[in-house]
């Protein structure tokens, strides 16, 4: 199938007006002013940030921040351009974690080596899990993938030696390049960093690509996009993949940050709060997850909650953001930005 | 065979719980159109409201219709505040029912500890019945959902009320032309759901100690009963949760204990791949989205 036929299924009457313009020459899209802006000016806050001096503190939330954007941004893709949410994802990041913590203890096999593996491993098994997807709906799917988790959990603390059991697997840090030590935070803040920049980029890369193009099809009308030749299946169970790769990394960057992992870090609920993050930041604009995590991860420094209240704000948060703002906190912002740009240029033409 | 029968009892009171808690699943999902993730936080409160009634005094059967009181009307308050603005978007209400199930569990450790909490044995009786033992608490346990379960099915299938409700399901806007509250239904529905998750929290804590987790992992039992046996589908909960019952029984005795959880998310999952309407048929739950 050619690329012209795909542009057609989005040009196609039947999909929401809100469609982006399909008739843009080449294969990518040229990002508008406002996106480039903002990315150089994120990029630069990401590189300032550890010379603000954060502290031991605030610098370790960053990185959590980064990884947990990172697995954010393959839920994103997901549940925003394919439209399939899952609770299992920490599931997935738990299958990167444990296959670098296995390498590591079983063959003596690093980080670099090690990262392939993961992101390979975990794509596959998200492929696997999304199988599913294909058969039931949407809410049967959620709870098969929780169940994906609790069996994980389970298999993972009766796996004896080889996983670790209940007490879970050490790592040793990353063995840098160039003699640059990783196990120092600040480093290890730039490398989070690099990921999390590469996962922005590739995030918008495939969602302005012919692929999201055609991930929006599916997702708008899927007889349709199936009536004009499009294989959805193959399709969706791909966007699981990537969205399985994502975490992945996100995975074993986790492993090699906190240098220990355990099966609880894994289950149920560490997915449903990325689920909530996700739908607290808003999974379609380009920077809502990772605007998500850093609501969730520093909301309890900043606001000097334990960690009792903070899941309590989180639930409040998640219940007014479904309610007042279902497109996420950074879909809400964003459409304060459009109406004001659209009230300025209407009153610049009088 | 007498291990072996001793374990059969036993797992039947275990499943009455489930079966409380899934019959409440199945007729919110099924009938009502919400997929409350909070439900197992309702069974947990309700155990929690009982505990604290207990604990003050209270008589255990009155502490019971507390609980059921106490979880009815956090029912009606999560309806009327939550769920009837994502009626027509059931994946909203689905993760909001997340958020719910977090604060739940949450305030309940804030108000309450963590710590595992349990009553004594309201009624201290053995009853020896060809050489099985059987704990009166547990026959009694049983009983109740066994008149539980013949009123809520005589009640769907039976009663005027009952007809109204499936012919709401079936057909809203021609259930509503003939001169049905719809939505007075949907309300009524999710709080007898909540009733049921609190006298299933009541039993439970008779039964077994429970901790603020205990939600968390009874909503995935209660699900798999109510998809196992179709939802919206009274009969098909109850022989979902001996299916489980039975499962965790015989995983017990003769498998390997340790995998016990395992056996029954796995007998979901082929079951929801297979036959996602469940065993014995159901609706397909709230316009499969």
């Amino acid at each position: 199938m050619s690329a012209d036929q795909r542009r057609d299924a989005v040009a196609m009457p039947g999909f929401s007006a809100n469609t982006r313009k399909t008739g843009s020459s080449g294969w990518l899209e040229r990002p508008p002013l406002d996106h480039i802006v903002m990315g150089v000016a994120i990029l630069a806050f990401l590189i300032a940030f550890p010379f603000f001096n954060p502290g031991y503190r605030f610098l370790s939330l960053a990185i959590t921040t980064g990884f947990t954007a990172i697995a954010l941004y393959g839920l994103a893709l997901q549940f925003g351009q394919a439209g399939i949410m899952s609770v299992g994802h920490a599931g997935i990041m738990g299958i990167g974690g444990y296959t670098a913590a296995i390498l590591a203890n079983q063959l003596g096999i690093g980080f670099w080596l090690a990262l392939p593996a993961s992101i390979l491993l975990s794509a596959l098994a998200a492929g696997l899990v999304g199988l599913p997807s294909l058969r039931v709906g949407g809410q049967h799917y959620i709870i098969i993938t929780f169940c994906f988790c609790a069996l994980l959990v389970i298999a993972l603390t009766n796996g004896g030696d080889f996983t670790g059991a209940a007490t879970g697997l050490d790592v040793g840090p990353i063995a840098g390049p160039f003699g640059i030590n990783l196990a120092k935070l600040r480093n290890m803040y730039y490398l989070v960093m690099l990921a999390l920049v590469v996962s922005l980029v590739l995030t918008y890369v495939i969602v302005h690509s012919p692929y999201g193009r055609t991930l929006w099809a599916i997702r708008e009308n899927e007889p349709l996009a199936r009536a004009v030749g499009i294989n959805t299946n193959f399709h969706k169970i791909g966007v699981f993949a990537l969205s399985g790769a994502f975490a992945g990394a996100a995975g074993i960057l986790q492993t090699y940050y906190l240098r220990h992992i355990s099966p609880p870090l894994y289950g149920a609920f560490p997915s449903l709060y990325l689920a909530l993050m996700v739908m607290l930041g808003g999974a379609r604009p380009l920077y809502g997850p990772l605007l998500g995590a850093i609501i969730v991860t520093f909301l309890p420094e900043v606001g000097g909650l334990d960690p009792i209240d903070s899941r309590i704000a989180y639930g409040v948060g998640l219940l007014l953001v479904i309610l007042l703002l279902p497109a996420g906190v950074s879909g809400g912002l964003l459409g304060l930005y459009r109406s004001m740009i659209g009230r300025q240029r209407r009153a610049e033409k009088g | 065979m007498d291990i072996f029968l001793q374990q059969l009892i036993n797992s039947l009171s275990v499943a009455s719980v489930t079966i409380l808690i899934g019959m409440g699943i199945t007729l919110i999902f099924g009938l009502a159109g919400i997929v409350n993730f909070a439900h197992g936080e309702f069974l947990m409160v309700g155990g929690m409201v009982t505990w604290l009634l207990v604990m003050a005094g209270v008589n255990f059967f009155i502490a019971m219709f507390g609980a059921m009181a106490a979880v009815g009307v956090l029912g009606y308050v999560a309806e009327r505040t939550l769920f009837r603005f994502t009626l027509n978007r059931p994946m909203n209400g689905f993760i909001m029912s997340i958020g719910l199930s977090v604060i739940l569990q949450n305030v309940v450790i804030k108000a309450l500890n963590e710590v595992q909490k349990s009553i004594p044995d309201p009624i201290a009786k053995v009853w020896a019945i060809g050489g099985v033992d059987i704990i009166a608490m547990r026959a009694i346990v049983v009983a109740i959902t066994v008149v539980v379960v013949a009123i809520t099915y005589f009640g769907i299938t039976r009663s005027r009320y009952g007809v109204a409700l499936r012919a709401s399901v079936s057909d809203q806007d021609t259930a509503a032309l003939m001169g049905i509250p719809v939505r007075r239904y949907v309300t009524g529905v999710f709080i007898y759901g909540s009733v049921l998750a609190g006298l299933g929290g009541a039993l439970m804590i008779a039964l077994f100690p429970i901790t603020p987790f205990t939600g968390s992992v009874v909503i995935i039992r209660g699900f798999a009963v109510s998809l196992i046996g179709g939802l919206g589908n009274v009969g098909g909960a109850v022989v979902g949760g001996l299916v489980l019952g039975l499962v965790d029984a015989l995983s017990a005795q003769y498998g390997y204990p340790q995998w016990t959880d395992a056996y029954s998310l796995v007998v979901m999952i082929v079951i929801l791949i297979l036959r996602p309407q469940g065993l014995l048929g159901g609706t397909l739950g709230p316009r499969a989205t």
